[in-house]
């Protein structure tokens, strides 16, 4: 590649790259940061994953299947995929349909409803947690009063039945819901609209329209906000953490905050945590390659 | 005539209908937010009573003034949170001038390898941060760099999705005026200084106020890399101070009011900024 390149070397080449020495020096800072404080740290990560902390010596797979053999990680990888796809879907749903809404508001209303809906966004979850924290709180939270008054019993929402996953479910999509509310009026107001009104001068339903048209157009908005998601979930961390702390019986565990109380944890050494935040690398690229996969097939499909 | 009035009619309902709808629902997303300002302003036996009311019966601004007056672990919380705004700004303005650079010479400067830096640069997108967090520590540690400022500062600045959106925006506007000053004998940083610079305003403010929302909020980051010292963060002090003393004197009326007052400095730069921060959602979310 390189001999064929220097054999055709012209004036023109040298006219094309005549600043690649500003280019490089431009790519520089950025470049040796992502080095330092991304792949080196990376190149360690997988360096150490094959090492024994003590002795030092390579012992290949062994601290991958020592991470694995704990149940509560193995049991942490369920619970995210239980609750992230419950997010994704409510996401994507509600999403979806506050966009259409948003679409027939008035411009003015619609613009004030658009910044509004988007300042949950700008907070930390941290903060979120905090606040959930307080309004479900079961000695007198707004929540339990609230059901007091409507004769019911109070809940105990971070540890009865189901209702650990929707302390956890709600803050998680109330976060991210007005940006992705955006995208989707994004996507929604780039479809041509003379597609529907062909459609419609040719006799089609209001449902043949949203299947046939808006559907279609959306796919690349769609894929990307799948991918966005479910690389943001694997990594839920701060609101299971305050709002639940995993529990009850690890319930609510997620396999980032495994990690981050396994880091604190003597009994474990680094190398297996290490092991550990590499599969959650792994099984985000597997199912972010898979999304691309299927979503892409039946694009070709389709054409 | 009567169909004509009653489509007009169905029209003005539906529309009516979708407004009362988006309303219901805005006030639903914003409620948990509306609702830490009386709760704020409610003394200590009233956070949690029941009945529980919305707004205080009693209204007091006991814990604003416990906050301000407040230290935890010798440090106040008015300063942390100064502190946390001053290195967020830092941080920000970093990222931005390295990455934006950055994006510039993937758009406009021609070099042989050009195509392979860019495929190093996208695929580092695909490390999650939770996968590099504890050899990043052994990194910063190594580097002298735990407990200072620069450990959450410098990390972060170089940002494959800053660099992607900047090159996008540089692809999407003409090069011609470029190419007439490189005529008149401009140099390409030059040109990048004093015509790219000053048009990419936009794609600045949006992924700046990004960044800042994002150094400002983190958390897990800060926790384990920097302890009990000045640099210690905003959220970091609201945690501490949930397990602090100050609570069991003052109740969570005080978590409560250090919140409101952590929340109002995004909601303070998003309100600035907002016009250009909803229009760059749909370029910088995509494409």
């Amino acid at each position: 590649m390189f001999a064929q390149r220097k054999g055709k070397k012209s004036v023109s080449d040298k006219f094309r790259y005549r600043d690649w020495k500003t280019g490089l020096l431009m790519l520089l800072p950025a470049f040796v940061i992502l080095f330092i404080f991304g792949t080196i740290p990376l190149i360690m990560a997988v360096y150490r994953s094959f090492q024994d902390y003590n002795t030092g010596l390579f012992v290949a797979f062994q601290n991958f299947s020592m991470v694995l053999s704990d149940v509560t990680f193995v049991q942490s990888f369920g619970n995210v995929f239980l609750m992230g796809a419950v997010c994704v879907v409510l996401m994507m749903s509600l999403s979806f349909l506050f966009a259409h809404l948003i679409l027939k508001l008035p411009k003015k209303f619609g613009g004030i409803v658009k910044i509004l809906i988007y300042i949950p966004c700008i907070i930390s979850g941290v903060v979120t947690a905090i606040i959930y924290t307080f309004l479900m709180n079961y000695g007198g939270g707004l929540f339990t009063s609230i059901l007091l008054s409507l004769g019911l019993d109070p809940i105990a929402f971070t540890k009865e039945g189901i209702w650990p996953y929707v302390c956890i479910i709600v803050p998680t999509v109330w976060g991210g819901l007005g940006y992705n509310t955006l995208i989707m009026l994004a996507g929604l107001l780039d479809i041509p609209k003379t597609y529907y009104e062909a459609a419609q001068l040719d006799g089609a339903r209001k449902i043949d329209l949203m299947w046939h048209i808006t559907v279609p157009c959306m796919r690349n908005y769609f894929v990307l906000m799948l991918v966005n998601l479910v690389t943001g979930y694997m990594q839920m961390l701060d609101i299971p953490y305050l709002i639940t702390g995993g529990g009850p019986d690890n319930k609510t565990n997620t396999p980032a905050l495994f990690l981050f109380s396994s880091f604190r944890d003597s009994s474990r050494t680094p190398n297996i945590t290490i092991a550990g935040a590499l599969l959650i690398m792994v099984l985000i690229v597997l199912i972010n390659g898979v999304v691309f996969l299927v979503l892409r097939s039946r694009k070709s499909e389709a054409d | 005539m009567t169909n004509e009035k009653r489509a007009r009619f169905a029209k003005y309902a539906s529309k009516t209908a979708a407004i009362a709808a988006a309303a219901v629902i805005t006030f639903i997303i914003l409620f948990p937010l509306i609702w830490i300002v009386p709760s704020a302003l409610k003394p200590r036996d009233e956070l949690f009573s029941i009945p529980n009311h919305f707004f205080p019966q009693q209204a007091t601004l006991e814990n604003f003034s416990a906050v301000f007056t407040m230290t935890l672990n010798g440090y106040s919380y008015v300063r942390s949170l100064f502190v946390t705004a001053a290195v967020a700004a830092a941080s920000t303005l970093l990222a931005l001038s390295v990455n934006v650079v950055a994006g510039y010479a993937f758009a406009r400067v021609e070099f042989r390898s050009r195509k392979v830096l860019w495929i190093y640069f996208i695929v580092s997108m695909f490390v999650p941060g939770i996968t590099i967090q504890l050899t990043s520590i052994r990194v910063v540690s190594a580097l002298g760099m735990i407990n200072t400022p620069w450990v959450l500062i410098l990390p972060g600045a170089a940002n494959s999705y800053q660099i992607f959106f900047f090159r996008q925006f540089f692809l999407g506007i003409p090069s011609s005026i470029e190419e007439a000053a490189t005529i008149d004998g401009c140099s390409r940083f030059r040109c990048f200084l004093n015509i790219a610079l000053p048009i990419s305003i936009t794609p600045l403010i949006v992924l700046g106020v990004g960044h800042f929302m994002g150094s400002y909020n983190n958390y897990i980051w800060p926790v384990l890399t920097v302890s009990d010292n000045v640099y210690l963060t905003q959220v970091m002090q609201i945690i501490k101070l949930i397990e602090s003393s100050l609570v069991s004197r003052y109740g969570y009326g005080i978590v409560i009011a250090a919140t409101l007052i952590s929340v109002l400095v995004p909601i303070a730069i998003f309100a600035a900024f907002q016009k250009k921060i909803i229009a760059g959602i749909a370029v910088t979310g995509l494409k």
